[in-house]
């Protein structure tokens, strides 16, 4: 067989280059810093990559050279795909890690495989089932939650149905949403009732849409409020109620997270609230609390990154401004 | 004469992966940063324990790819059985139990597969096209729907594809990669050397005559696809040991995968030609690219488009192979 002639031939190759390259110590002197976001196509995670640039970008003016490398998974949504990214940089060999798991328990061996080979992982976004991170920097989601609650049960006036439409299997942050706000509503608004809350969006735009126009097909002619828990799901949910002529606020919705359609529709009068994290705050606090510890400072377990309740009245405060279209061309170029 | 030998289409498609590998790693070589990252042992650590789950699946699929046959329910199988095998495991059973069950209920899916395309004479395509939903459809109802996350974990299972522990060297290699290893070589001399092997390749070549040889084609067939299902099964168990869960929403597409790996190691999707190490060798270029894609910093599009067109190269030299053939006769 000469094919063993080349499989001998690849493996001295490997050899050789593995013998040769052990010296070959790159980094002058910056951090390199790499963030893994759950996906990269959401217009969140534009401003996760945004927030990130930001402190590359204040590190370097204070004179700290900073390396961010942006990866996501290969495939939106996939968690096997995250952790083949997270498994390669550790193989790279990266200063520190900034990670929003797909999954609270499927990312906790990667992150315990980041630990023993000396890479400290600020998780961000969504929580882990392990405390071998550095730190969690994160919206406060159940708190989120508890505020679409009540802003729908006070559109509401504290009577009629509504639905909640869950976004995907195994998502911590999203989960803490949809507590939230069925807890909110247990406490506070008993005479609403809660249609549907056990169906699930999944993890695109087009996926929900077709489990938005499942459910409306279903409840469509009772429903008067819907709790969408994230932004494929606000925008789908909002498309579907619009193709049943029941937008403009004939159903309220709460939606959570901005994006450029979410906020036209807020203007609009189809979404009558949004709850919105600070995403560009969240990466920013992520890479500074990596930096800080990589640094030899102590940093603090949790941090909370806030949430604000956006309504068609206040969305033109400067404060509110600074939530909604965060200068992402600042920061990524208008390539992004 | 040597020329002529080189010249033979069997001899070049028997290299053409390991010549595909070659290239890669030479390609790596070449390039500064590549070299002092992609060649350490953590990483090719890192690369052989990501190439587990689609070998064990390319091993099952050549079978069946030889046999002129394919299998779209390879990566809807593998779900089902990281779902089996945590349920399994919810349910107090042992690493050999575990196993055994995880892989029967594979078997049995493939049972299924090969059953009705030989009892109806449908197109493996179709037939299996309709268990990738069915499976699919199991596994999310098996699992209520999300991901399960057994109490108490079964650390033989999470093991096998587990190199949390030492993550920067070579050695020790996870107990799934060295399981591999040993399947691929016992898959190979099967395919190669038993009565069994050969009917694969009779009926995958001509399916008429392998019939009037006196070769049992049904029965064959059968046994192809249960066998094929059987490595989805144990693709199941390593896949449910790398999320440490049952998920029945993983590994969607991961059949194209798995084709992709078998096709790039040789195989025709006319049936007839195919081998077990060229699959595992496609299956781990594969993770190669994708892992030296993520060394190069190169976004994720970049890295879709480059192993589109490795896919089509790789099944391109069919067409170059009768030119550089009828070079070198002329020489000789």
């Amino acid at each position: 067989m000469k094919s063993w002639i080349l499989v001998a031939a690849c493996g001295a190759l490997i050899w050789v280059c593995g013998c040769g390259s052990q010296s070959g110590d790159s980094a002058g002197g910056g951090l390199s810093i790499v963030v893994i976001p759950k996906g990269t196509t959401h217009e969140f995670w534009k401003s996760i990559h945004a927030g990130a640039v930001k402190a590359q970008q204040e590190l370097e003016a204070a004179g700290q050279r900073v390396e961010i490398i942006w990866k996501g998974p290969l495939k939106e949504d996939d968690r096997d795909e995250q952790i083949k990214v997270v498994e390669n940089f550790i193989a790279r060999g990266v200063d520190g890690m900034v990670l929003a798991p797909l999954d609270d328990k499927a990312l906790v061996r990667p992150v315990e495989t980041a630990g023993n080979a000396d890479i400290p992982v600020v998780i961000i976004d969504s929580g882990l089932e392990s405390d071998q991170y550095a730190s969690f920097v994160a919206t406060d989601n159940y708190i989120g939650g508890r505020m679409g609650g009540e802003h729908l049960g006070r559109l509401l006036g504290g009577k009629g149905n509504v639905l909640m439409l869950r976004y995907a299997v195994g998502s911590a942050s999203t989960t803490k949403r949809e507590n939230g706000f069925l807890d909110e509503l247990k406490e506070n608004f008993p005479g609403i009732k809660v249609l549907s809350s056990d169906q699930y969006a999944g993890a695109t735009r087009d996926l929900a849409y077709t489990a938005s126009q499942n459910l409306l097909s279903r409840y469509g002619n009772e429903v008067n409020g819907v709790f969408c828990p994230n932004e494929s799901v606000t925008v789908s949910m909002t498309k579907a109620l619009r193709d049943i002529g029941k937008a403009g606020g004939k159903v309220k919705v709460i939606g959570f997270d901005t994006s450029v359609q979410s906020l036209r529709d807020l203007k609009s009068g189809d979404v009558q609230g949004l709850v919105v994290q600070n995403p560009v705050k969240m990466a920013y606090l992520g890479v500074m609390t990596l930096v800080d510890h990589l640094g030899g400072k102590p940093v603090a377990k949790r941090i909370d990154t806030g949430v604000a309740l956006v309504t068609r009245d206040n969305m033109a405060q400067p404060d509110m401004q600074a939530l909604l279209d965060p200068p992402l061309e600042k920061y990524l170029g208008s390539g992004n | 004469m040597k020329l002529a030998q080189f010249g033979s289409g069997d001899f070049l498609k028997a290299i053409r992966p390991f010549v595909g590998l070659f290239v890669v790693l030479l390609l790596f070589m070449m390039d500064a940063e590549l070299r002092s990252v992609f060649f350490k042992g953590g990483n090719f650590k890192t690369i052989l324990t990501q190439t587990v789950i689609v070998a064990t699946g390319a091993m099952g699929m050549t079978m069946v790819i030889v046999s002129g046959g394919i299998d779209l329910s390879a990566g809807s199988v593998v779900a089902l059985c990281s779902v089996v095998t945590a349920r399994l495991i919810e349910q107090g059973h042992g690493l050999a139990a575990v196993l055994t069950l995880t892989v029967l209920i594979g078997g049995l899916v493939g049972l299924a597969n090969g059953g009705i395309i030989t009892a109806f004479r449908m197109m493996p395509f179709i037939v299996t096209l309709g268990m990738m939903g069915i499976a699919r459809g199991i596994s999310k109802w098996l699992a209520n729907n999300q991901t399960v996350n057994p109490d108490e974990p079964l650390e033989s299972v999470n093991r096998l594809m587990d190199n949390s522990q030492s993550p920067l060297t070579f050695f020790p290699l996870p107990d799934g990669v060295w399981l591999v290893l040993g399947l691929a070589v016992v898959m190979t001399v099967v395919l190669r050397a038993t009565v069994f092997g050969r009917y694969v390749f009779a009926i995958g070549s001509n399916e008429d005559t392998a019939r009037l040889c006196g070769i049992r084609v049904s029965s064959n067939k059968i046994a192809i696809y249960v066998l094929a299902g059987v490595f989805f099964g144990l693709a199941g168990v390593m896949q449910f040991s790398r999320l440490t869960q049952g998920d029945p929403s993983v590994a969607i597409g991961l059949e194209l995968q798995i084709i992709a790996a078998v096709v790039i190691g040789g195989a025709s999707l006319s049936g007839g030609a195919g081998s077990i190490p060229g699959s595992v060798i496609g299956a781990f270029m594969m993770a190669c690219l994708a892992n030296g894609s993520g060394i190069k910093d190169w976004p994720n599009y970049m890295q879709e488009i480059i192993i589109g067109v490795v896919i089509i190269l790789a099944v391109g030299m069919d067409k170059v192979e009768p030119i550089l053939q009828r070079f070198f006769r002329r020489r000789t």
